[in-house]
């Protein structure tokens, strides 16, 4: 597969404390497991602490990558299901809905605004929320638990 | 001379070193000392250092300044506030009359529901360059400023977005904006959506410049002695995720505090499928018809998802009885100090601008009988 990345996007996936290397390696394991809007995937996997997501876009054998973004809070379980979204779940076909999921980190759970997909229990971040709310509470987290 | 001469400055190593650990720990599963106490202090805190209601909202700098050393003579939380209900809306042209007893109040309304009907269409929220130039950014730069300057250890830059739904009505009138909900709810739509663009611009400016800004939202116009739950839930929780999710995206936040003010005897069920819940949230409802929202059903709905905030009567507050604010407490903190993400001890609203300091006390003093953690 080729990869097609900007500077910009390389730029920010680096600030981010990632490897663009990082972020193919999800995109090449994530096989059906990703959630697709008809023309973006955004897909996951744990590496080592953090858990790292892809966001792109595949055409023919070309792969656009959009965004890459990781959040170090582990993902639990769903806590609330809402409303559907225009995700759907590439391994089941299932609707992704707007939901909840329970975060743990430095020995506290709590949770945040996510995707899901309730019949599989499976959540995604997306990443306004990895690389913002996210990323701040794990900044706070730490300073409290000090 | 600036009012930080006035202030001897807080007790950091003693006090505020405790109570800043207190302060984190319902968040953060860490528990230390015992369950805190936030009496929602405002004016009161000029009044206690001989100041008044007026000083406090026409001198922020001032009022700032009264909450975070007062807070220390009640060993109250570690961080200072300063706000009153209708941030934004001067620059959506309303005009603010300080009152000697009240915080600033509109001087009425500025559209007429009738003769103004294309000005209400046509309506637009202020862009993030127009609040630079109005009066409440440059407020609460002069306020953070200060504090960062003075009271260091108590800063947390705080957005408030506030009333949605009460700010927005405030347009054309409360009265007009209610029949409006009823005849016109896209009208309605129209005035509370133009309030919250603008305020979500607002909180993207703060968290320009401070990095993150903590939101305060709340539903207070919106309750159940106004409107049915399905109002409720259309005309303000629906309004208040749309508020917090497009904060978040321009990087606000992620602590929140939800304050749904007056009876939510029956809608606060509506509120925890539509707010967005953080890492760090506190939710705080003030009554179920004529009482204290009960701590034990405020725990039973949203302790999966927040930290929550139980409420003692704020009529206890000027009453002279601190043994009934007391059994309150103990009441309160009974039913909710076991909340699976944290609890903390309240008022049911805004503690009253002449709260009598002994049923402060009474407050902190229950708090520190029946909360301290490890002894239930």
């Amino acid at each position: 597969m080729e990869y097609i990345i900007a500077d910009a996007v390389v730029e920010v996936i680096e600030k981010r404390g990632i490897k663009v290397d990082d972020v193919k390696a999800v995109i090449e394991g994530a096989g059906d497991d990703k959630i697709t809007n008809g023309s973006r995937f955004i897909a996951k996997k744990e590496i080592g602490d953090v858990t790292v997501y892809a966001d792109y876009t595949v055409d023919g054998d070309k792969c656009t990558i959009n965004a890459g973004y990781c959040h170090k809070m582990k993902v639990l379980d769903i806590v609330l299901v809402g409303d559907d979204t225009e995700w759907t779940y590439v391994k089941n076909g299932a609707v992704v809905k707007a939901g909840h999921t329970n975060l743990t980190y430095l020995g506290a759970t709590r949770s945040g605004p996510s995707l899901v997909e309730p019949t599989s229990g499976a959540s995604w971040f997306e990443e306004y929320l990895a690389a913002g709310a996210l990323t701040t509470a794990e900044g706070l987290f730490q300073q409290k638990r000090a | 001379m600036g009012y930080e001469e006035i202030f001897p400055q807080n007790d950091l190593k003693g006090w505020h070193a405790n109570a800043a650990k207190r302060f984190a720990s319902p968040f953060v599963d860490n528990y230390h000392d015992r369950i805190d106490v936030d009496p929602i202090m405002l004016s009161n805190a000029a009044v206690h250092t001989g100041f008044t209601i007026r000083d406090f909202y026409e001198k922020p700098e001032l009022g700032i300044h009264c909450v975070g050393y007062v807070a220390e003579l009640f060993d109250l939380l570690p961080v200072t506030h300063w706000f009153f209900s209708l941030p934004w809306v001067r620059e959506l042209g309303v005009t603010l009359e300080y009152k000697d007893t009240l915080p600033p109040v509109s001087t009425g309304p500025i559209l007429d529901p009738e003769a103004d009907l294309d000005k209400i269409e046509a309506l637009e929220p202020i862009g993030k360059e127009e609040l630079k130039k109005g009066s409440t950014i440059p407020l609460f730069y002069g306020l953070y400023d200060y504090v960062q300057q003075n009271l260091p250890h108590t800063l947390v830059p705080i957005s408030y977005g506030f009333d949605l739904c009460g700010a927005g009505s405030e347009l054309i009138g409360v009265e007009n904006f209610i029949m409006w909900t009823f005849t016109e709810p896209d009208l309605a739509h129209k005035l509370i959506d133009t309030y919250v663009e603008t305020s979500i611009n607002g909180a993207d400016v703060l968290s320009d410049k401070y990095g993150m800004a903590m939101l305060i939202v709340g539903s207070i116009l919106a309750n159940n002695d106004i409107f049915a739950d399905e109002q409720v839930e259309e005309f303000s929780a629906k309004k208040m995720r749309h508020y917090v999710d497009q904060c978040f995206r321009r990087g606000a936040g992620p602590q929140i505090f939800y304050h749904l003010c007056g009876n939510h005897e029956t809608d606060y069920k509506v509120f925890k499928k539509n707010l967005v819940w953080s890492p760090f949230n506190v939710l705080h409802i003030g009554y179920k018809g004529q009482s204290e929202f009960p701590s034990e059903l405020l725990k039973e709905e949203f302790q999966d998802v927040t930290t929550i905030m139980g409420s003692v009567d704020t009529k206890l507050m000027i009453s002279p009885n601190p043994k009934k604010v007391y059994d309150k407490a103990k009441e309160t903190l009974l039913a909710g100090r076991d909340a699976k993400k944290g609890y903390i001890l309240g008022t049911s609203c805004e503690t009253p601008p002449y709260t009598i300091p002994g049923n402060l006390l009474a407050l902190t003093r229950a708090a520190r009988d029946f909360g301290t953690y490890g002894t239930w």
